[in-house]
Order: C-alpha cells, then structure tokens, then sequence
C-alpha cells in the first residue's frame, strides 16, 4: 500500500506525524497521528516540593 | 549575494524558545530580512525530506532548542549539525538539558508505567505501552525509541555557542542575531549571556549572609528589596550566569537557576551546596538535623536546570538483571 | 550533600565527612578502615545498571 508521511506535522506546537495509507485507487484507507514525543512531567514532579509546581509545568508548554 | 540560512528547530522542549524568538515583535521581520529560514516547524511548512536534501553546511546558523531524550531528537540533532556551519544550543533545554532533564531522577520505564497505567487520567485498559514498530492493518507504523536518559544537546553533537534561558531574553536573542548578521560572532564555545553570577547583577541589598533557618517560598512574604538568601530563602544566583534580567527576581521569587552554572563552575549543584552550607549557621547536631528538613529537595532545586549537564548526569539506574 | 546525593540514587554511606588533626595518625588510619571495610560491603559503584544513553 503506499504511504504519504507528513513529518513533521508544522505551525503548531508539539510534535507530530502522519502516515496516510492509500489504496489501490488511491483513496485514503487509512491514516494515523502519531505523536514522537514523551517527556514524563508526570512522573519527574514526583518528589518535587509542591510550592514549585508553578514553576516547573508552565514548561510543558512555552504557548 | 544570497542571504545567509537560518534553521531553527525544537527537540526535547516547550515551544517557548521559539516563542521568545518570536517575542522580538516587529524585529522578526528584520530577522526575516537578514535570513531565509529554511526549516522552523513552529511558524513554518518545511519537512525533515527537504532538510535532507540540503547540502552539508548549507545552513548557516541553526537554534536548536530542547533537550535530546528520543532517538529522532538524536537523529535530527546530528542532520541539522552534518547541513549547518554554526550549531548553537538555544535555552537552558538544550544547554543543560533544562526541566525535561528532570527526567534523570526516572527512566523510561517508570514513566511509561506512570503516565499509561497507574495515571488516573488515562483509560488504557490494555495496558498498551507505544512502541517502536506497530502493526496495523494497511502496513507498518513507527514511532522513535525514547532513551531512559536526557542528554544536552552538546552531550550529542558539537556546539559552537550557547544561548542559555528559560527561555533566553529578548536582548539577547536581538544581541545573537546582531552578532551573526554583523560577522562578528564570539570564539567557539562562548556562553552569550553575563561572565558573572546572576548576584553580581542583582539589586537587592546585601548585608550579611548568616542565615539560621530556611524558609519555603511560600513560607513569608519577602521584602523586596533585601538579598532573599538572607532573609533564608534559597536562591540559587550565587552558582547562576547572570545576563538574565533579573525577571524571577523582580517578581520576589528565588532564581532557579535557568542560566546555568557561572565561568569557571562545572556543577552547578554542588556549587550551590556549597554555596548555601557555607552561609548556614549551626554549631550543634540538631542544627544540622534541622537545616536537611528545611531544604527539602536538594537535588531537585540545584539541579533543577542543570541535571544533564553535572558530573553525575542522572540518578542511577538499578535496573534487575535481564536474561 | 548526603540528601543530594540519596535522591540521585548514592548509598550515603558511600562519602564521609570527618576532622582529623596531622596528629591523630591512629584515628586517621581507623577511620579509613572503617570506610574501606563498609565500602566493601556496598560492592563496587555501577553508574547504570541496565539503562541505555546514559
């Protein structure tokens, strides 16, 4: 099947990539967003002093 | 004569750094003026393929923010070095390895579990964790490996100059599009900021510094005007580059360190133990008990920009044995 | 630094810190057997066991 890869996906922020899968005739059968990126604020806040908060999840997103 | 090309890309990062570059206001059309952007996903529709098929050293100068903690933040780190004359790492991210370098207290592993299964605000009940290679019907989907350590961007390739922040000021990105536009940029390996401590820059009246207790931020409202290492508040501007402007400062918070260490400091962690032990006062046991309550994440707070970046680089991993 | 250390994953008793005077050749040489023998027991510091990039 062929496959069109946007990657990446631009003028937003994050990141991002998109696999669309095409069949024969050429339609869409398919298509998926992936998203390449992990960085655990869930987990790494995680014994950090709770008064910091404020200064540690506004760096998720700089938006 | 064909105008120099500006790269700008975002691995292990918030975005913000490309918003402060977009924060020069009116002054990004100068930049748009001075340079072809050639690659910039925040503002504009280039794809890796035609980053790839650029000629080695084509681009000019590349800012390269965020921290490297995926295999095609690797990967795109070490393209953009092979197509650019002048790599700088730009933020505290890709300097020191910044807030995703956080990460170094975990690995992959606890985050995966945290953020997929034991979260409450995830409905996973499969239990399915993203994978490298994935299945599905019409073919094969992949996603990069994340690695259980975050590495400074110079930690993965070479760097020529350093742009530090979180996010690097306004005056200073101005000051590093000047200093490109006008040839006259710094010998390799400069930090673009202050050569002193962010104390050195700083205001506040300083008087003594002998302090018997340490307050949490939240703890008093500290006066304005005086040194808030001495009013017991840790402040982490005596192991800090200056150059910053002094905005945590301003605002009556503590500096966090988001400049990294000064000239002439390799760890700015334990330049900062040092820094604070040598101004608390305790002669008795009970003193010392009673400063390690008050201090309550050491690592965390001195480290909180810098964790890739020090000497240990991470938290050990004592992974049981496999196999 | 004993806390630091702790929360990046050092045994504690991994560093010591004590006074010793050039006078005090026999404390010296107690306390650094004391040192060795625990360190011994601790086992040989392994920066990363297992993890990769690191």
């Amino acid at each position: 099947m062929k496959k069109i890869s946007i990657d990446p996906i631009t003028r937003l922020e994050g990141h991002g990539k998109i696999e669309i899968f095409l069949n024969d005739e050429g339609d869409v059968a398919n298509a998926y967003l992936q998203i390449p990126e992990l960085r655990g604020f869930e987990k790494f806040c995680e014994g950090r002093p709770v008064e910091e908060m404020p200064r540690i999840v506004p760096r998720i997103c700089g938006v | 004569m064909a105008k120099p090309k500006l790269a700008l890309y975002w691995a292990a990062s918030c975005g913000g750094c490309d918003v402060a570059v977009l924060d020069t206001n009116e002054k990004i059309l100068d930049i748009a003026n001075i340079a072809d952007i050639v690659f910039w996903p925040i503002a504009l529709d280039f794809k890796y393929h035609h980053v790839e098929a650029m000629e080695d050293g084509s681009i000019d100068l590349c800012l390269f923010n965020g921290a490297i903690r995926s295999s095609e933040q690797e990967r795109i780190a070490k393209l953009l070095r092979a197509k650019s004359k002048v790599m700088v790492a730009f933020g505290a991210c890709a300097c020191f390895g910044g807030i995703p370098a956080l990460g170094n207290f975990t690995n992959r592993d606890d985050i995966f579990q945290r953020v997929y299964i034991d979260i409450p605000s995830n409905a996973n009940a499969d239990g399915v964790f993203p994978r490298t290679l994935t299945e599905v019907n019409e073919g094969e989907l992949e996603l990069p490996e994340l690695f259980d350590t975050v590495s400074t961007l110079a930690q993965v390739v070479d760097v020529e100059y350093f742009v530090p922040g979180c996010p690097p000021p306004v005056d200073i990105i101005l000051k590093v599009v000047d200093l490109f536009a006008t040839g006259q940029l710094p010998p390799v390996g400069a930090i673009i900021a202050s050569d002193k401590t962010l104390c050195d820059e700083c205001e506040r009246t300083k008087e003594e510094k002998k302090i018997t207790k340490i307050y949490r931020p939240h703890e008093i409202i500290p006066d304005p005007d005086r040194c808030l290492l001495e009013q017991g508040i840790i402040c982490c501007g005596p192991a800090t580059r200056g150059g910053c402007g002094l905005t945590c400062i301003k605002a009556n918070m503590p500096c966090r360190g988001c400049f990294g260490p000064p000239p002439g400091v390799v760890d700015q962690g334990a330049a900062l133990v040092s820094a604070i032990a040598s101004i608390y006062q305790g002669d008795t046991d009970e003193d010392v008990t009673r400063m390690l309550e008050e201090i309550v994440d050491p690592a965390g707070t001195f480290y909180r920009f810098g964790l890739a970046d020090s000497l240990l680089k991470r938290k050990r991993i004592q992974k049981a044995e496999k196999g | 630094m004993k806390k630091m250390l702790t929360q990046l994953g050092i045994e504690e008793e991994r560093v010591r810190l004590d006074w010793v005077s050039a006078s005090e050749g026999d404390r010296f040489a107690k306390i650094v057997n004391e040192m060795t023998e625990e360190l011994r027991q601790l086992g040989p510091f392994s920066g990363n066991n297992g993890g990769d990039n690191g």
